[in-house]
């Protein structure tokens, strides 16, 4: 049992909740991050890749399309390495209505968005894939931006400021004292431990999992309805600026360059469980149609990985429970106090990934109000660990470092330049890695081979650096492949099936890894919607949808 | 469009103005003759960067091309062809940042060996184009200028010879444009094809009717006896030869990267053959320029024109065409008997051709000529490669096995198609080497 | 028979091509690309699982066959195969050895035991059930590839002593990442393995028995019996993933054995259609650059692949197609690719069916030419890599369509 006392527990390691505790941290309060998995492993780590300019929103949220402008600008200063300033285009398309385009440009005009026209042939000798058909262009300022180094810089920020970030520690019930918030009680998933962390607030920044805390804090009927959208990632970028249909978002309007790959999406289905987010195949084919109204001969390009995120929407009156598109992308925040008599906890729900730091800040203000205390917020001031503004995220970043460290460094995974030392560095920075856990920070496997040769490579280093055992290896070994599958099987066709075709020589024909010795140790536990079970089960891991 | 002003990491926008701007200033600092135009905008580009970069999609990693890699099997400065090819190309994005690329000689053996389509070598020379965009040495420029090296040599050849051998001349140019003191130079011959031609009278009249003989620079100005021997033959054979007015093929050029010269090169070239009568076979004997012209103008540098579309599809390699003949059954083997044991090495540029090693099938065709084919994919000088300073040594690791090859099997003579290759062979052996056709020349009778 | 075309350079292209030379007949090999023998382990596969681990696959192949009616080996038979490994094993000579009709179980570049019918006699020294000297394996620092400490783990695991250490020895001066072709080229000389065998030999215990990376010489054939007379110990390979080197010296012996024998080859064309008349193949077109060539062909052999080659493909609409010549391709029934990555996707079973003399045959059964034969992975009905089959396919195959060409004549 170990125990912890702070002022502030923010539950949920995703975008919001990573700003939360900076934010908290930066104000002063000793804060403790708790998420039952890694970081960015929910919404966070499922979403496009996109900055937005607010372009997006000018007509059908303007309030939104106002605070991405602004936000974006933020986001793009103090989180710059994780930011590559791409530039977007808005086009009309032969499936758009012409008359939108107007409304669009008076929309950007009136809600600040910086928008540019260009013409038709200078929009195709910037991007000469696009559709040709094509009958306005406009330049604006979307972004691309890599979710998880976002939300580790953040978290690496508030760490400075003194906050502790508790991964794999999934929260199993909220103590009261009368009725107001005192602990929260955790279990470690790695080690087993139980948790207790006293504190005076918790956050509930937990996403599309948020009614789950806020019921056992004795809160019910948190309404968050999650919105499912599927993107694929086609291995190389067919373009290196956001292509955005010039029309009222719809599905498969969107095509993100993001590193090294090109990011097609999405859809909208509401989901009942967040667990369980499949990737239907007649919505991969949607998306594939999609691509080719902006790409002609997308279908002959290569998809590479596909993935399924849950949108947290906050259900609100004004649209259909069903219609997850339409509802709000504002943020909202309960507050418990007046709506259910139970003081020291806030949820916030709702918003995207770009005013992240906004909905942070809007929050933790609501918090000190709370509190009864008058704490500024700093979050935009400064920059986080790591980043330096003005020096955002370039694609040949990587390209150029490995030319630098080429006869001294061995490269590991030669899909995505990741060297040997950069694999080294992560190992003994967090021992307990999962490979996924590493994948997330270092991309290892997210290239066209997906793991076929560096997961052999990497599960052998970490052996030999003494990190694991064999059977360890072994058995993280068989986890990553199976997770990569994830992602895989739904979109395998052409180039991918003749990828996954040699993987299987080498995996099976080659190495015969199905005949390992099975390992009898249990890597991650089911993740748990709410209750703990015991982590001493022998049973193999499951492969869920929810492990990304 | 207001931009994040940022004095080190620009906007898409910004980078695309800085670098138009950028090459109108490299021209204009220049101190050659001649302006450097490379323009990146221009439409054709596009068509070849989406081939070949599409093509990116089908690499498996399955190390194939490294393992056939005559590079990087001698040097660790290449990281070879996977590597610089389809993988690093997810990673460019404008300015080049993987300088060793460089070290590609351009051989073409990856995109050969390749089973699933990916244009190895392809998405390479166009990196390399948009690296040198950067900065060109005007060594590259004037190597890319063999006709005008031909047309200079020609008249004062004994001269130039003199020069090309003479030890501390070449230390001098190795110092000043790069050309390494001890690559292969060719001869100078003092009378060049063209005049022969003009003088030459066809022994017996013409039964097959006409076929366009392509000599290419070499072929031209140094490797004169090789044309000869071709037109020979061919009129052996029946044919009329018609040796139109021609130019070079621009692939000298394309190699070191000057895509607006060697296109507009290779476009006149195709209107000078094309000039010499519809639908005729063309027949060349320097089979790099022929690849250049059946595929590479188009695959590198992504040339779509109807002409050279047209000159591609008519154009054959001198062996090619013989065992063509052969096939149909209308090449007569009325061959003196040649007893000798050849080394025979097919040139990169050939094989890349795919239509394997017709030389081979056609000399075995002589009675007592038995030969033995060099099984090394590689002879170094890659064309313009292995004359440079910087590239010389690798060039020559590269070619040794071949090298030991030729003198182990016959320290006499050596066979092979290109012009470039067989400098290379004999300057590294000391051994004579010959196009097959000289072979053929012989076996014919027509030797005087 | 005069002239054949061999569509395909992988085994059963090259097999093909060799039998048919033994016949007389005039062989035409067309490839696209290098074979994928380039990247084999090196060793010859008849039946390593159905699905438990087979010790005798003659004793249990007709079991096999009664089980798999849809399997290449059910379409051949039993004899076939035998013929197709008896012809393979002479065709390669002592590059493979057997073990007397029992599978050998050879341990691999993760540590797991792998049943092979024929193996390079570099790797028999490390046969798993030949009593238990203690084994080093020897990694290579600059060799990302062979994680010795991994491999070591494993082994004991499966009661073979093992232990682990890793030499600092690089190929090439300042290369810290290198692959396993370029150690085995630096193994083609003789300082190099003195060198290597001067640095094992320090760390080498009495009586241990070195399992190595697969690098012991490429063009140097006697480089692994000189580094094990150096090293005074026994010594066995262990093939690595892709660059593999014992599958390249199987790929250019056989290759430069045909091309020596004359076989016409053409590498780096595709062939893109081929041509009938009176109900025949006559010729293939073959796409050299810048015009199509013609072939002529009494008979073709079509061995260009499956999956992993490109010549059967799934399309985006979910759609298998045989991408050369659109032969009719057979797909097993139902969902062809499903979310459990451990248990086999059906999609891989697709391809050519064929009758027992290797004839392609269309929808309705019937030979699609009398001229027209398949061979090697792009058959139907196998899964070549898990069931460990992928080599007595493709020589079976390979020599049942030599010979009925033969019959053809």
């Amino acid at each position: 049992m170990r125990t912890y006392d702070c002022d502030v527990v923010v539950v949920g390691g995703g975008s919001t909740g990573a700003g939360v505790v900076r934010d908290v941290a930066m104000r002063g309060y000793s804060a403790i991050l708790v998420d039952r998995a890694d970081l960015g492993q929910g919404t966070t780590g499922r979403y496009h890749g996109l900055l937005h300019s607010g372009g997006r929103y000018v007509v059908s949220d303007p309030h939104s399309a106002t605070e991405c402008a602004e936000e974006n600008a933020i986001v793009t200063r103090i989180h710059a390495s994780a930011v590559e300033a791409t530039g977007g285009l808005f086009v009309s398309t032969p499936e758009d209505d012409l008359a939108f385009s107007d409304d669009f440009l008076a929309g950007c005009h009136k809600t600040g968005v910086p928008v540019e026209e260009i013409s038709v042939a200078a929009a195709l000798k910037r991007e000469p894939r696009v559709n040709p058909g094509i009958r306005r262009a406009f330049l604006v300022e979307d972004g691309t931006v890599d979710g998880w180094q976002m939300v580790w810089g953040a978290a690496r920020s508030a760490q400075e400021y003194g906050a502790q970030i508790l991964t794999y520690h999934a929260v199993v019930g909220i103590e009261m004292t009368g009725s107001s918030v005192s602990a929260v009680r955790c279990i470690d998933r790695r080690s087993g431990e139980d948790v207790t962390i006293s504190c005076r607030f918790v956050i509930n920044a937990a996403g599309a999992w948020s009614h789950h805390i806020a019921e056992m804090a004795g809160c019910h009927d948190v309404e968050v309805v999650p919105g499912r959208g599927i993107m694929i990632a086609m291995n190389h970028r067919l373009v290196n600026t956001v292509i955005n249909r010039c029309t009222y978002p719809a599905d498969g309007d969107i095509l993100v360059p993001v590193h090294t790959v090109a990011i097609i999406g999405t859809t909208d289905v509401r989901a009942e469980d967040p667990d369980e987010l499949p990737i239907p195949a007649d919505e991969v084919q949607q998306m594939l149609d999609c691509g080719e109204i902006l790409i002609p001969g997308f279908r002959q390009a290569r998809a590479l990985h596909a993935w399924s995120g849950a949108r947290p929407l906050v259900k609100d009156s004004r649209v259909s429970a069903q219609d997850t598109r339409h509802m709000s992308r504002g943020m909202s925040i309960l507050d418990h106090q007046s709506r259910d008599g139970v003081s020291g906890i806030l949820t916030i729900a709702g918003g995207k990934l770009t005013t992240y730091r906004l909905m942070a800040k809007n929050i933790v203000d609501r918090m000190c109000e709370q509190l009864g205390e008058e704490r500024e917020c700093r979050t935009a001031d400064e920059a986080v660990p790591g980043s330096t503004p003005g020096e955002t995220y370039q694609v040949t970043h990587r390209l150029h470092d490995r030319e630098a460290d080429r006869r001294d460094d061995q490269i590991i995974c030669e899909c995505e330049l990741m060297s040997r030392t950069m694999l080294t560095d992560a190992l003994h920075a967090d021992p307990q890695a999962s490979m996924d856990d590493l994948r997330r920070h270092l991309r290892l496997g997210m290239g066209p081979c997906q793991g076929g040769f560096c997961s052999l490579r990497a599960t052998g280093i970490a052996c030999a650096e003494g990190v694991i055992d064999a059977e360890l290896a072994n058995a993280r070994l068989h986890e990553f492949l199976a997770h990569r599958w994830i992602g895989l099987w739904p979109i395998l066709y052409g180039d991918q099936v003749r990828q996954t075709a040699l993987d299987e020589w080498i995996f099976q024909g080659l190495l015969d890894v199905e005949h390992l010795p099975e390992p009898k140790v249990v890597l991650e536990p089911v993740p748990l919607g709410v209750a703990a079970q015991s982590l001493q089960s022998t049973t193999e891991p499951e492969t869920t949808e929810a492990v990304r | 469009m207001s931009a994040k002003k940022d004095p080190k990491k620009l906007t898409e926008a910004e980078r695309q103005e800085r670098d138009a701007d950028r090459r109108e200033r490299l021209v204009t600092s220049q101190q050659g003759p001649k302006v450097l135009t490379l323009n990146l905008k221009e439409p054709d580009i596009f068509a070849a960067q989406r081939l070949n970069r599409e093509s990116l999609d089908h690499c498996v990693k399955c190390t194939i091309c490294e393992t056939q890699c005559p590079v990087a099997a001698v040097t660790p400065l290449f990281s070879g062809p996977k590597y610089v090819g389809p993988q690093a190309e997810r990673f460019r994005h404008g300015e080049s940042v993987d300088h060793s690329l460089d070290y590609c000689s351009s051989c073409g053996i990856c995109t050969l060996s390749c089973p699933q389509g990916v244009q190895i070598a392809e998405l390479n020379s166009m990196a390399r184009a948009v690296m040198k965009a950067d900065h060109m040495p005007i060594r590259d420029f004037l190597i890319g200028e063999t006709v005008l090296m031909g047309k200079a040599m020609t008249p004062i050849a004994p001269i130039a010879n003199a020069a090309l051998n003479n030890k501390p001349i070449r230390i001098v140019m190795e110092k000043i444009i790069g050309v390494h003191r001890n690559a292969p130079m060719p001869t100078a011959q003092s009378q060049s094809f063209v005049s022969w031609a003009k003088r030459h009278q066809p022994a017996k009249p013409a039964t097959r009717g006409p076929v366009v003989f392509f000599h290419g620079c070499a072929g031209g100005y140094f490797e004169v006896q090789t044309s000869i021997h071709t037109v020979e033959v061919l009129e052996h054979l029946g044919y009329e030869v018609i040796i139109p007015t021609q130019g070079c093929c621009g692939l000298a050029q394309q190699s070191n990267g000057l895509f607006t010269q060697a296109r507009k090169t290779v476009r006149k070239l195709c209107d000078q053959l094309r000039a010499a009568g519809k639908d005729l076979t063309i027949i060349s004997s320097s089979g790099s320029c022929t690849g250049m012209l059946k595929h590479e103008a188009h695959e590198i540098m992504g040339v779509d024109d109807p002409a050279l579309i047209d000159v591609g599809s008519r154009i054959r390699e001198t062996s090619e065409f013989l065992m063509e003949l052969e096939d149909e059954g209308t090449l007569p083997h009325t061959f003196q008997r040649v007893d000798m044991t050849v080394p025979y090495h097919a040139p990169c540029q050939l094989k890349g051709q795919g239509m394997g090693m017709p030389a081979i099938r056609l000399l075995e065709l002589i009675p007592g000529l038995k030969v033995v084919e060099s099984g090394q994919a590689c002879c170094g000088i890659a064309g313009t490669y292995g004359l440079k300073k910087e590239k010389y040594d690798v060039a020559q690791a590269v070619g040794q096995a071949l090298f030991d090859m030729v003198v182990d099997t016959n320290p006499d003579l050596a066979v092979c198609d290109t012009e470039t290759c067989r400098w290379q062979i004999s300057k590294s052996t000391g051994v004579p080497t010959v196009h097959p056709i000289s072979l053929v020349h012989r076996a014919y009778g027509l030797d005087k | 028979m005069n002239d054949v075309v061999v569509v395909g350079g992988g085994i059963a292209g090259l097999l093909s091509a060799a039998r048919l030379v033994a016949q007389g007949a005039k062989v035409t090999l067309v490839t696209f690309g290098v074979g994928g023998l380039q990247l084999s382990h090196g060793g010859f596969d008849v039946l390593g699982y159905a699905p438990e681990r087979v010790d005798r696959p003659f004793d249990v192949l007709d079991d096999f066959i009664a089980a798999n009616p849809e399997h290449p080996y059910a379409v051949l038979g039993a004899d076939a195969v035998r013929l197709g490994t008896d012809f393979a094993s002479e065709f390669f000579g002592d590059r493979l050895v057997g073990n007397d009709g029992r599978n050998w179980l050879l341990p691999t570049a993760v540590g797991a035991l792998r049943p092979t019918y024929l193996a390079s006699p570099t790797m028999v020294n490390a046969e798993a059930r030949a009593g238990h000297d203690p084994v080093v394996v020897v990694g290579l620092q600059q060799l990302k590839d062979f994680q010795a400490e991994l491999i070591a783990g494993n082994l004991v695991k499966q009661q073979i002593p093992a232990r682990a250490i890793v030499l600092d020895l690089p190929a090439r001066t300042h290369e810290a990442d290198a692959s396993g072709l370029t150690y085995a080229r630096a193994m083609d000389r003789a300082d190099y393995r003195a060198d290597f065998a001067k640095a094992l030999g320090k760390q080498l215990l009495s009586g241990e028995k070195a399992l190595i990376p697969a690098i012991a010489g490429h063009h140097e054939a006697a480089a692994f019996t000189d580094l094990q007379t150096r090293l005074g110990a026994p010594l066995a390979e262990i093939p690595l993933p892709p660059p593999g080197v014992p599958g390249m010296r199987l790929n250019e012996y056989a290759s430069r054995r045909l091309q020596d024998q004359r076989v016409r080859w053409i590498l780096g064309a595709r062939v893109v259609a081929l041509h009938s008349e009176g109900g025949r193949a006559v010729s293939v077109d073959v796409a050299t650059s810048g015009h199509l060539t013609k072939v002529r062909a009494d008979a073709v052999v079509y061995a260009p692949g499956g999956f992993e080659s490109g010549s059967l493909s799934l399309d985006s609409h979910g759609k298998v197609l045989e991408t050369h010549l659109g032969l009719p391709v057979r797909v097993p029934p139902g969902r062809l690719i499903g979310p459990d990555r451990r248990s086999e996707q059906p999609l891989f079973r697709s391809g050519l069916a064929v009758d027992d003399q290797m004839r392609v045959l269309d929808d309705a059964d019937r030979p699609v030419y009398p001229n027209l034969f398949a061979a090697g992975g792009v058959l139907a009905g196998a899964m070549r890599w898990s069931e460990k089959s992928g080599e007595g396919i493709a020589a079976a195959s390979a020599v049942r369509a030599a010979d009925a060409i033969g019959d053809l004549a």
